[in-house]
C-alpha cells in the first residue's frame, strides 16, 4: 500500500524525529505537469517530489547513500533512490488522485524515474501514465496527497504545457479556520497514530486544474 | 496547625491544575513541532555543510542542536517531569537542582554518543537496530527507573508525615536535614541521572549516526553535547520552577514540626507526579495497553 522507502521512513526516520507529536512528518515541494499525445488528450502526469533536508538526509542513512562521502550521488545512490520511490507495492496510488466529473481517472504505475540531490534536498521525478488515454471533455483536478496526511505536499511548480484552448492552473490550499482547527489537532498525532478522519489529507491537498474549452 | 502546613500543598496543586486547564496546550504543540521542525532542517544542513567542509558549519552544528535541545525537552519528555518533581520534593538547593540537571543532560548527551560508537562504530550494528533497542529495552528500562524515583520520594513522603504526627517524643529536637530532605546523598543524585540518562535522545542518536557516516565523528560528539545542554536550558526551568515551589512551601511553616509536614506533602506530591507520569507512559508504551 506504500512506496517501499515510506515503510523505512515511518519505522526510522520518525524515530529519529522524536517524541513531539507532529503530523505531518514529511514535506514533500512537488511540482506537476501533463503529457498530451497528438490528438489532444491526455496519456500521462509527470511528478516530481522534493523532500526536506531533514529527511533527505534520513534518507542517506537508510538507503546508504554516498558512500564515498564526496557529497555527490553516484548512479547507484540515483538508482536505489527511484527504485525506493517508485517500486510501489499493489494499491498504492503513489499520493497522486486526478478526477473528471467527480469520477476517479486510472492512473498506472511510474515510469522514467530520476533522481538527484540539489541544495541538500533529494528529489525524484517519474511519469505517470493513465491507464487509457483520456479525452478532456470536461475540467480535470489533479491533487497531491496522502490520505493520512503522514506526508504533507505543497505543489510549488507546475509545467503550463497544454493544448490548444486548454489551459492549466494551480488553485493553492487556503486554509480557513476549520482547516488551522483540524490542522492544529492533527499536530499533537505522534508518529504512531493515524487520523481518525479517513482521507483527511485531501482537506489540505492543493488542486492543479486542467481546464479546456 | 496541621491545616496551616497543608496550604502551601494546596496552592501548588490548585496553580498546577489552573495552569493545566488555562495552558494553550494545542497552539504550544504546534508551536513547538514547528520549531522542531525548523531546528531538524537546520541542524540537517549544518551537517551537509560539515561533511563539504564549509568554514563555520560546526558552528551553526551546534547552534541547530542546542536550539533542537531546547524545543525537544518541550515534548512530552521524561527528563523535566522527574528534575521538576525532584526540585519539588526534595528540598534540594538552586545550585544543587542545577548541577543535576545539567549533569543528567550530558550524562543523556554521553550516553548517545557510547550508544552509536560502540554499537555502531565498533559491532556496525545499524541505526534501525539500535533505533528499535531504544525504543523497546531502554525507553521502558528508564522510565521504570523515574517511576522507581518517584516511588522512593512517595516512601519518604509518607514517613516524614508518620513521624510529624506522631507525639513528639523528644522535646527540642527537630528533624534533621536529613529527616526532610532527599537528593542530599551522592547515590540518590546518581539514581536520578541514570534515569534520564539511561535513554539517550532520539535526536542525539540521529546526528551521531549520520557524523559516523560522514567521518565527522568527532563534530558528532560536539554536536551532541550542545544539543545536550540546550535541554539543559529548557529543564533549568522547570527545576528552577520546582525549587522556588520548594521554597515557597518552606514559608509557610513556623517551626521544624510543621516543616516536616510541608516537606512530607511536598514529597509526596512530586513524587506521585513523577509516578502518575512515568507509569502513564509505561502504558503509552505497551500498544495493547493503550486506548
Amino acid at each position: 500500500m506504500m512506496r517501499f522507502c515510506r515503510l523505512f521512513i515511518m519505522s526510522l526516520g520518525l524515530w529519529y524525529a522524536g517524541p513531539i507529536p507532529a503530523h505531518p512528518h514529511v514535506f514533500v515541494d512537488a511540482g506537476v505537469g501533463f503529457d498530451f499525445d497528438t490528438s489532444g488528450r491526455l496519456v500521462a502526469i509527470r511528478v516530481i517530489w522534493r523532500y526536506d533536508a531533514f529527511t533527505s538526509l534520513t534518507l542517506f542513512d537508510i538507503l546508504n547513500l554516498d558512500v564515498d562521502g564526496d557529497g555527490l550521488l553516484n548512479d547507484a545512490d540515483r538508482a536505489a533512490i527511484v527504485a525506493g520511490e517508485t517500486d510501489w507495492a499493489d494499491g498504492y496510488k503513489g499520493d497522486t488522485f486526478m478526477e473528471m466529473n467527480n469520477a476517479e481517472i486510472a492512473l498506472t504505475r511510474p515510469v522514467a524515474g530520476r533522481a538527484w540531490l540539489s541544495d541538500d534536498q533529494i528529489s525524484v521525478s517519474f511519469r505517470l501514465p493513465l491507464a487509457d488515454p483520456l479525452v478532456l471533455e470536461d475540467d480535470v483536478v489533479l491533487r497531491l496527497y496522502d490520505p493520512s496526511y503522514y506526508y504533507a505536499y505543497d505543489v510549488v511548480s507546475f509545467d503550463d504545457l497544454a493544448p490548444e484552448n486548454c489551459f492549466v492552473s494551480l488553485k493553492e490550499f487556503e486554509p480557513d479556520k476549520a482547516s488551522a482547527d483540524l490542522q492544529n489537532q492533527l499536530a499533537t498525532l505522534s508518529r504512531e497514530e493515524t487520523p481518525a478522519q479517513a482521507d483527511v489529507g485531501r482537506l489540505f491537498a492543493d488542486e492543479i486544474w486542467l481546464k479546456c474549452g | 496547625m496541621r491545616l496551616t502546613a497543608s496550604i502551601p500543598a494546596m496552592i501548588i496543586v490548585v496553580t498546577l491544575g489552573v495552569l493545566w486547564l488555562v495552558l494553550p496546550w494545542e497552539t504550544l504543540f504546534v508551536w513547538a513541532a514547528e520549531k522542531q521542525r525548523d531546528a531538524q532542517e537546520a541542524m540537517a544542513r549544518a551537517l551537509q555543510a560539515v561533511r563539504a567542509q564549509e568554514p563555520a558549519a560546526l558552528i551553526s552544528l551546534c547552534f541547530a542542536t542546542a536550539s533542537y535541545g531546547f524545543v525537544h525537552a518541550l515534548g512530552p519528555g521524561h527528563g523535566k517531569v522527574v528534575l521538576g518533581g525532584a526540585a519539588l520534593a526534595s528540598g534540594a538547593t538552586l545550585r544543587r537542582m542545577s548541577m543535576l540537571t545539567i549533569t543528567a543532560s550530558l550524562a543523556q548527551a554521553f550516553s548517545a554518543i557510547a550508544m552509536v560508537g560502540v554499537f555502531a562504530a565498533i559491532f556496525a550494528i545499524g541505526s534501525r537496530q539500535l533505533g528499535l533497542f531504544a525504543d523497546d529495552w531502554l525507553a521502558p528500562l528508564s522510565t521504570l527507573a523515574i517511576a522507581a524515583m518517584g516511588f522512593y520520594l512517595i516512601v519518604r513522603g509518607a514517613g516524614m508525615w508518620r513521624r510529624s504526627t506522631a507525639k513528639p517524643c523528644c522535646h527540642g529536637h527537630g528533624p534533621s536535614v536529613q529527616q526532610t530532605q532527599s537528593l542530599t546523598g551522592f547515590r540518590d543524585a546518581a539514581f536520578l541521572i541514570v534515569s534520564i540518562a539511561l535513554r539517550p535522545c532520539t535526536g542525539a542518536i540521529f546526528v551521531m549516526v549520520i557524523a559516523l557516516r560522514f567521518d565527522v565523528f568527532w563534530v558528532g560528539c560536539l554536536a551532541v553535547i550542545a544539543m545536550g545542554l540546550g535541554t539543559a536550558g529548557f529543564n533549568l526551568l522547570v527545576a528552577w520552577s520546582g525549587v522556588a515551589a520548594r521554597r515557597f512551601g518552606g514559608f509557610a511553616s513556623r517551626n521544624a514540626h510543621e516543616d516536616q509536614r510541608v516537606s512530607a506533602q511536598l514529597h509526596l506530591l512530586g513524587g506521585s507526579i513523577i509516578c502518575a507520569a512515568s507509569l502513564g507512559w509505561l502504558v503509552s508504551m505497551v500498544p495493547e495497553l493503550a486506548l
